[in-house]
């Protein structure tokens, strides 16, 4: 080290500085999401779903899709009715005779799985195309957000259904589905902090340091897009659930021998007038449960990292 | 004293953050006579300003004030909020920092100054309007009445700046707020606004409460001064007796850090400000400054010719209707150890030629070579050999420094991509770095917003400084800094010119920082250099036109020195130009070695 000479400090500073803590910005966002009593509410209710999904095939009294495990004779029995062989169906059975506690159980999962993954793919895809056209600009700029604006004026369940019908059913078709609707959202959202951010100086300083364009997109402009990012990913995912579920419903979303939520509201709808509520509505409110604890903590999440609220 | 227009006396403001109250400002007490000026200065944070919302009742609702602020018989503090809004705009007018904001881009002129006219004083349309006019002219606003029907995107900064003077006397207040109105205006314009408010409140007989950092405009405009430091008033007294004979040592160490224009007579080098102690008020000797310009070898920076223009499309053709003439044919070359200047006002292109010099900016035509090699034609790999050459400092230290990254690995970050260092090696060059800027290497683990202003432009400078360079573009890097930080980061900067043997090539608008720090300087106008030289023989001996009026309308920090100016209503003019322009050949006359000054047009 050549140049360790130290220099005497006679550092005065006034205040406006916040006190040293070291912490990072996502610790930050953790901590306060916690203190914001509706956001609590819904973390707590979407990680209680999350983790009976995950753990679905220990607590589920039944495995919905072994289809061995059912008996038609015990179709559509009220909540709380014990079956042939002596187990208490809690929420009662759809038409098929499933459980219905442990059918929404797989549901929860199936519903999940897809919404997530599907808004992974679609953040993934959405955000790299967002990135490049801002940074790029000009033609390329122009012609990728023409695309996403012929993607955005069509109605996302009439794409899903003209894909579906192509591509058949199935989990990964879903998803397929669900990603190429939905990419558009994400790519417009990180396009336009990514031009704002692009315009700051830290951007020309990078720049003026020659650092290689793909350090500076993915280390200094990606990051500071991210706050946007999240609370749009939050959303969408609710978004993907919904969507799913309504296909689903349609009956053009998943096979009928492995129901996801909007399967089963679906297969209790055609009895709801004859008295037998449960085989949907217990479904349903599992749905509404899991979308509104998302979408309190997507709210929360803007309120959060909306850089204008904070000081 | 005669009734005081204001009498503040034990005010205290705080406010809530995170369900605690916290005292902004102890205790204030001090009072404003009729027709009388004070001026309140302190720097960032010292409450100044929240002193002047406190007055107006302008705050939310997380701050509470408590004390008395007596105002023609009424104390404001307790007064119902129907009463505290006929005062407000009514017998205290007020003007704020930004004028770019403080009007409604979408209404005109003169609807916005009638409307004050017709709310507050009942007056008819008719009458509003001529009353208007009359007031415009007040605010000398060339052919008033003409530019009634514009609206605030077609004035200038510093004729906005008179246009909210003009609605701040539209009601004939007897105090009139003023909050660091000059401030974002160039020094050529705020000496026209400083003019004129000197010039209304004698027409007026007004009170003028004047918030400011800058004690070169203290010196200039007001009779008593308030110096206050993180919320508490330190030292109260007229504005000559503080000048002459400040009893506080921070009164002290604020006044040795103003940079005073003319200070540096018969000095050839650069020179550090003095430090001050802040307990006893000592101030230290300034140890003198070596020699550091390298003239024995090759310029370091050599700028050929630089054109920088930036074209104006119209119409759905895009075609050219027009072009910045941004930076228009200049030439100069740096030294290894020197500092030049480039000074200037907003729009003169003194940015635009240091972006230009790096490639940040793309220039038109030109030469430009660093450390011998043409940046012009460089590809991205030798571009990237060249900028670790030449690094930047820029203007905002709260914006030059990636938010989400922790500023040890901001500063390794250039080394490790430019592969000069692996990561832990790159780590612990980055503390050792932060201590050459005067912080500590514990420091890297922690994120831009826990530093404040000065400390973060330090570790600035440790990035620029990661790469090893030979030359550092500074961009407005200390104009953002409270005074006493300004000074320590020049300090800091000559220290490093000292050690490294960097060249300098620092932009600024402030010509007494400028004085302080260069070796040379460039007077920029239009995008052209004006006049080029030594320091010394440039100031001492300005020649052209337009470095003489610059340097006459830099505020003096000295009462007694104090000068009165015409008003001229002279603005900036822009550097558009039609596309078909063709700038003419300029020639310049060398006035002394190395001291050459651009000939009028005839």
């Amino acid at each position: 080290m050549t140049r360790s000479t130290q220099l005497q400090a006679s550092v005065h500073e006034p205040a406006g500085a916040l006190p040293p803590s070291g912490i990072s910005p996502f610790w930050r966002t953790i901590g306060a999401l916690l203190r914001n009593p509706l956001a609590l509410t819904g973390l707590i209710i979407v990680g209680l779903l999350v983790l009976v999904a995950l753990i679905a095939p220990l607590v589920a009294p039944q495995n919905p899709y072994d289809l061995g495990q059912l008996d038609i004779m015990d179709g559509r029995l009220a909540p709380g009715s014990e079956s042939m062989t002596g187990m208490t169906y809690l929420l009662g059975t759809d038409d098929q005779g499933r459980d219905l506690f442990s059918a929404i159980l797989y549901g929860l999962r199936t519903s999940i799985l897809v919404g997530i993954v599907s808004a992974a793919i679609a953040l993934l895809i959405g955000a790299g195309i967002g990135l490049i056209s801002a940074y790029a600009g000009g033609r390329t700029d122009a012609v990728l957000m023409r695309i996403v604006d012929i993607q955005l004026s069509f109605p996302a369940i009439l794409i899903a259904l003209i894909l579906l019908a192509v591509l058949g059913q199935g989990v990964d078709k879903i998803i397929i589905a669900l990603v190429v609707t939905q990419w558009a959202y994400y790519a417009r959202t990180v396009r336009g902090s990514a031009l704002v951010e692009s315009k700051r100086a830290y951007i020309d300083a990078a720049r003026s340091m020659a650092l290689p364009d793909r350090r500076v997109i993915i280390r200094h402009i990606l990051p500071n897009c991210l706050p946007p990012l999240i609370v749009v990913a939050t959303m969408r995912v609710a978004y993907a659930i919904m969507l799913e579920a309504t296909l689903s419903f349609l009956g053009i979303g998943l096979p009928v021998t492995e129901p996801s939520l909007g399967l089963l509201i679906s297969n209790g709808f055609d009895y709801m007038m004859s008295g037998d509520y449960w085989i949907s509505v217990f479904p349903g409110l599992t749905l509404l449960l899991l979308i509104v604890g998302i979408n309190l903590i997507g709210d929360a999440l803007r309120d959060i990292l909306n850089p204008r609220r904070e000081g | 004293m005669s009734n005081p227009i204001l009498s503040i006396s034990g005010l205290t403001t705080s406010f809530r953050t995170g369900g605690q109250w916290r005292d902004v400002i102890r205790d204030i007490s001090f009072d404003i006579g009729p027709r009388e000026t004070v001026a309140v200065v302190g720097e960032s944070g010292s409450g100044k300003s929240v002193t002047a919302m406190s007055v107006m009742r302008l705050l939310g609702g997380n701050a509470r004030s408590s004390g008395r602020i007596g105002f023609d018989g009424h104390d404001l503090l307790s007064l119902p909020v129907e009463e505290m809004q006929k005062i407000r705009g009514n017998r205290i007018g007020m003007i704020f920092q930004e004028p770019m904001t403080s009007l409604n881009p979408v209404l005109k002129i003169g609807d916005q100054i009638t409307e004050v006219l017709m709310q507050h004083r009942g007056l008819d349309h008719a009458t509003a309007t001529t009353e208007a006019v009359r007031l415009l002219d007040k605010v000398r606003i060339p052919s008033a009445r003409a530019r009634l029907g514009e609206y605030p995107m077609n004035f200038s900064g510093g004729m906005r700046q008179r246009v909210v003077i003009a609605i701040a006397l539209a009601c004939e207040p007897k105090l009139l707020i003023a909050d660091e109105p000059t401030t974002a205006l160039d020094v050529t314009i705020q000496a026209q606004i400083l003019e004129l408010i000197k010039t209304l409140q004698q027409e007026e007989g007004m009170s003028v409460l004047f918030i400011t950092h800058d004690m070169g405009v203290v010196a200039e405009i007001s009779d008593r001064t308030v110096v206050m430091y993180r919320g508490d008033i330190v030292e109260t007294d007229t504005t000559r007796q503080i000048f002459r004979k400040a009893s506080h040592p921070y009164t002290r160490a604020l006044l040795s850090a103003v940079p005073q224009l003319g200070s540096m007579a018969g000095q050839p080098r650069p020179l550090r400000f003095p430090v001050v102690d802040m307990k006893t008020g000592e101030i230290a000797p300034v140890p003198p400054t070596a020699d550091t310009v390298r003239h024995d070898i090759a310029p370091v920076l050599k700028v050929e010719h630089l054109i920088t223009r930036f074209p104006v499309r119209k119409g759905i053709l895009r075609r050219i209707a027009g072009r910045v003439h941004a930076v228009e044919d200049i030439s100069f070359d740096l030294h290894a150890g020197e500092t030049l200047s480039l000074v200037g006002e907003s729009g003169c292109g003194k940015s635009t030629t240091g972006r230009s010099l790096i490639r940040l900016e793309k220039m038109t035509s030109g030469r430009v070579q660093i450390d011998g090699k043409e940046v012009a034609k460089a590809n991205q790999g030798s571009l990237a050999e060249i900028r670790r050459e030449a690094q930047m400092i820029f203007q905002d230290p709260f914006e030059s420094l990636n938010p989400r990254m922790r500023v040890g690995q901001a500063i390794a970050e250039p080394m490790i991509a430019h592969g000069l260092a692996s990561s832990s090696e790159a780590i612990s060059r980055a503390g050792t770095l932060l201590e050459q800027v005067g912080l500590s290497a514990a420091m890297a683990d922690r994120f831009p917003h826990e530093f404040s202003g000065g400390q973060r432009q330090r570790v600035c400078i440790a990035r620029a400084l990661a790469l090893d360079p030979k030359l550092i573009v500074a961009d407005e890097s200390v104009s953002a800094l409270d005074v006493s930080i300004k000074a320590q980061v020049i300090n800091l900067m000559l220290d490093l010119q000292e050690r490294l043997g960097l060249g300098y090539l620092f932009i600024s608008h402030d010509m007494a920082v400028v004085e302080r720090i260069s070796h040379r300087v460039a007077v920029m106008y239009l995008g052209e250099i004006v006049e080029i030289g030594p320091r010394q023989s440039v100031f001492e001996n300005p020649q052209h036109d337009y470095t003489r009026r610059l340097m006459a309308a830099v505020p003096i920090a000295d009462p007694a020195r104090r000068q009165t100016r015409r008003i001229v209503d002279s603005e900036i003019k822009s550097p558009f130009r039609a596309a078909d322009y063709q700038p003419p050949k300029r020639r310049y006359r060398e006035v002394s070695p190395g001291h050459f000054v651009q000939l009028a047009m005839e």
